[in-house]
């Protein structure tokens, strides 16, 4: 169990050809199979036992644990049928789905795979303990491929894991730009608490793409709440508002601080070519003027 | 190469007006090894008797070529006696080629540009180079006997291997290289040591020398940590086009936002048009960075006129071509890190870096 | 009117010509492309020009430049151009690249272009003149 058969922590099922079996192996992975199969309820049963006994999935109700560890079974004995991993790898995909949200970790995914293949090795154990040359024949045979099966479990659920989280960070990141139509062509950005380089950054892509999506023609960036900004981000407010303007789109910035102001005079802003308004009502009833008014190039509008 | 067939004795033998034609050919290889003058007419005079005595067996067309290795070894021979005379060395191999080649050119040539090669070596060099490859003795006992550490032959043996490459491969061309960067650079291409190639621009030196870039070839495939790195050669409008949608291709893989892949290919896009707008020729490499973090680096060279105000090109609205010109500052503008170097007369380079996360 | 797979195409509509950019063009096939439409706007008697980018995923200095050319010749020739489909990602990078836009007129797509071209041009899409 020292892990000699591990393979890298990806690719588990995917470039993994099927390894030649030597004539031992092919000859008794079959008959270990049999035996799984026919001691099926026993040795579930004993291992949701062991599961229980280790405080492990603790989140699943026993129905639930019973429904799961069937599957899971049932996946570990076909994998050991067919060499391959693809179904159990989909399977463990969904499964961390299920469980991921209710706070299950990663040592205990690892830990009831463990128990299986321990809880198996030992009826196997049992079955051929008269026969010492048969047992480890029949250990050699089992152990690679119930440790590639406790990788692929383990992996599938990091991998879904870290799915979960960098999902979880993109809609906190979204959350805190909120793009929000009020109305027809109209966008308004509230934006509150420091503007730092990446929720500026993601706020370009927010605002560039909200743009296109809902057909925008006119943007409030309504800044009250934003206690300052670095150089760098007031450049890169900037940016957005003239990259804005190329999609078709005119900007009003409302909420403008005397400090913020300042920034934008000290990188070289020319105050007078961007629209900035009081506050957002002001902003929104000059947004519906111009909406109202005419379409397109701001030719009378406080646009470059 | 492949019109050296075996040589046919029953042709006739070369007039001597044949061989006469050779002698300043032979005078200009021996003379360029052997500064003592009348040591290199006893040379010449040896080298063409030998070509003479196995002329009948020599293709027609073979005969200068022919003429040239032997000259080479007649020279190699010399220093040879002297090493052994001076060292009373008894170590090395004797690596004398026979006295007249043999029926088969080809392999002679082979043998002899390995004997040739090796001849080049410094005498400490070979010794270790034979006593490890040929006497089997291993690095740790080497180490003991040169009072080194094994690690510390290990590199040497690389080093050696890697001088002896390059020296076997203008053997073989029968060459001495034009420059006197062209050694340097082909070991540093041949140790496979990427530091030392950026140090002598060994990229920049295969744009520039013909000869290099061919012998460069074989060596490439040895030593190199990754063979990661794209390069889109450079001399058309439509090359533009062709590095900034590989730069974009790279970024993507390394995992960049799809701004800055954005960003990535537009700067491309202007460091790679100044290539096509000055320059004879120029290549792109992009290059995928792990350390510190996760990044893409890209280089774009030329061998052209160069840049004589490099930073005034780096100041917005300087061009000498139609137009703003804001290649150069916009492309700086859009990359994390941004370096160019010029030289009048011999070309550019444009070094930028983009890390992920970065902005 | 290009041969070999077609690069841009310049269609009529009314007064208004819109030229549509199908690739990504090197700088030649973007000089071609400018003479071809300016060329175009003479002798259609244009008002009206509508520039579709949207297939562009670089639009770096030259092609800027190149744009903005058009919309100058245009104008010299009595049409104004509205350069449409810029991707969000394009425009971002046009501003980094610290480009002049001031005089190109731009809109969300072909639909905002003509709207915009009806609006300040008179040109349509009706039958000409």
């Amino acid at each position: 169990m020292t892990g000699t058969h591990d393979e890298g922590p990806r690719g588990v099922a995917r470039s993994e050809a099927p390894r030649p079996l030597d004539g031992d192996e092919e000859a008794l992975l079959p008959e270990l199979v049999a035996h799984l199969r026919e001691h099926r309820t026993k040795l579930r049963q004993e291992w949701v036992s062991r599961i229980r006994e280790e405080n492990l999935l603790q989140a699943m109700t026993s129905q639930e644990m019973s429904a799961e560890t069937t599957s899971v079974y049932d996946n570990y004995v076909e994998v050991l049928e067919t060499g391959s991993v693809a179904a159990l790898q989909q399977y463990a995909r969904d499964l961390s789905e299920r469980i991921i949200p209710r706070g299950v970790e990663t040592h205990e995914v690892v830990g009831i795979v463990l128990l299986l293949r321990d809880v198996l090795a030992r009826s196997l154990f049992e079955k051929y303990q008269r026969d010492f040359g048969m047992l480890n024949r029949v250990l050699d045979a089992y152990e690679p491929a119930a440790n590639r099966i406790a990788n692929t479990v383990a992996v599938s659920f990091v991998d879904e894991r870290e799915r979960v989280i960098r999902q979880q960070q993109d809609s906190i990141r979204e959350l805190s730009t909120p793009v929000l139509p009020v109305r027809e062509r109209l966008l308004i950005l509230p934006i509150i608490g420091v503007l730092d380089r990446e929720r500026a950054r993601q706020l370009t892509v927010q605002l560039l793409g909200g743009i296109r999506t809902h057909r925008a023609k006119v943007v409030v960036i309504d800044i009250t709440g934003v206690p300052g900004m670095d150089e760098t981000v007031a450049n890169h407010l900037v940016q957005t508002v003239d990259a804005s303007r190329l999609m078709g789109a005119s900007v009003i910035i409302t909420g403008l601080s005397p400090d913020i102001a300042q920034t934008l005079v000290t990188i070289g802003v020319d105050l007078s070519k961007m629209a900035t308004i009081g506050d957002l009502q002001g902003g929104l009833e000059e947004a519906e003027r111009m909406l109202g008014y005419a379409p397109s190039r701001p030719d009378g509008a406080p646009m470059p | 190469m492949a019109a050296a067939g075996r040589a046919d004795s029953s042709r006739d033998r070369p007039s001597p007006a044949e061989i006469t034609a050779l002698i300043p050919l032979v005078r200009r290889i021996v003379a360029s090894r052997v500064p003592d003058r009348a040591t290199a007419d006893d040379l010449v005079q040896e080298t063409l008797t030998r070509v003479l005595a196995a002329s009948g067996r020599v293709e027609p067309g073979m005969l200068e070529p022919y003429a040239i290795v032997t000259a080479r070894n007649v020279v190699a021979s010399l220093w040879r006696d002297q090493d052994r005379q001076r060292r009373n060395q008894h170590r090395v191999v004797d690596l004398r080629p026979p006295e007249a080649p043999d029926e088969d050119v080809l392999v002679q040539e082979d043998r002899q540009a390995v004997a040739e090669a090796l001849t080049r070596l410094t005498d400490r060099e070979r010794a270790t180079l034979l006593a490890h490859e040929v006497s089997g003795q291993d690095t740790r006992s080497l180490a003991a006997e040169l009072g080194s550490t094994a690690g510390a032959v290990a590199a040497q043996l690389n080093r050696t291997r890697a001088r002896l490459r390059v020296e076997y491969l203008l053997a073989v061309e029968r060459t001495e290289p034009p420059t006197d960067r062209c050694r340097p650079v082909l070991l540093a291409i041949s140790g496979g040591d990427r530091r030392r190639q950026r140090e002598v621009d060994a990229a920049r030196h295969l744009l520039e020398c013909d000869l290099c870039a061919r012998l460069s070839e074989p060596l490439m495939g040895r030593g190199r940590a990754r063979e990661a790195d794209v390069r889109v050669p450079v001399q058309s409008d439509a090359d533009v086009v062709a590095a900034r949608s590989a730069a974009r291709e790279v970024a993507s893989g390394v995992g960049f936002p799809p701004t800055d892949l954005t960003a990535i290919a537009t700067a491309v896009s202007e460091v790679t048009r100044n290539i096509v707008k000055f320059a004879d020729a120029g290549e792109v490499v992009i290059e995928v960075l792990e350390e510190p973090r996760r990044g893409i680096r890209i280089v774009a060279r030329d061998v052209g006129p160069g840049i004589p105000d490099v930073d005034r090109a780096l100041r917005d609205g300087y061009s000498t071509y139609d137009g703003l010109g804001l290649g150069l500052p916009g492309a700086r503008r859009l990359m994390d890190e941004f370096a160019i170097v010029s030289e009048v007369g011999r070309g550019t380079t444009v070094t930028m870096t983009k890390w992920v996360g970065e902005r | 009117m290009t041969s070999g797979p077609r690069l841009f195409s310049i269609l009529r509509q009314g007064s208004i010509l819109i030229a549509s950019i199908h690739t990504a063009l090197d700088d030649s096939q973007l000089e071609r492309f400018r003479e071809d439409l300016i060329d175009r706007i003479g002798r259609d008697r244009a008002k009206g020009v509508i520039i579709d980018v949207a297939a562009l995923d670089v639009v770096d200095s030259f092609a800027t430049r190149t744009l903005r050319g058009i919309a100058e010749m245009a104008r010299l020739r009595g049409a104004q151009t509205v350069v449409v489909g810029i991707q969000p990602d394009v425009a971002f990078v046009i501003v980094q690249l610290g480009m002049d836009t001031g005089s190109l007129v731009t809109a969300l797509d072909l639909e905002e272009g003509l709207t915009h071209l009806a609006a300040t041009a008179g040109a349509s899409i009706g039958p000409a003149r």
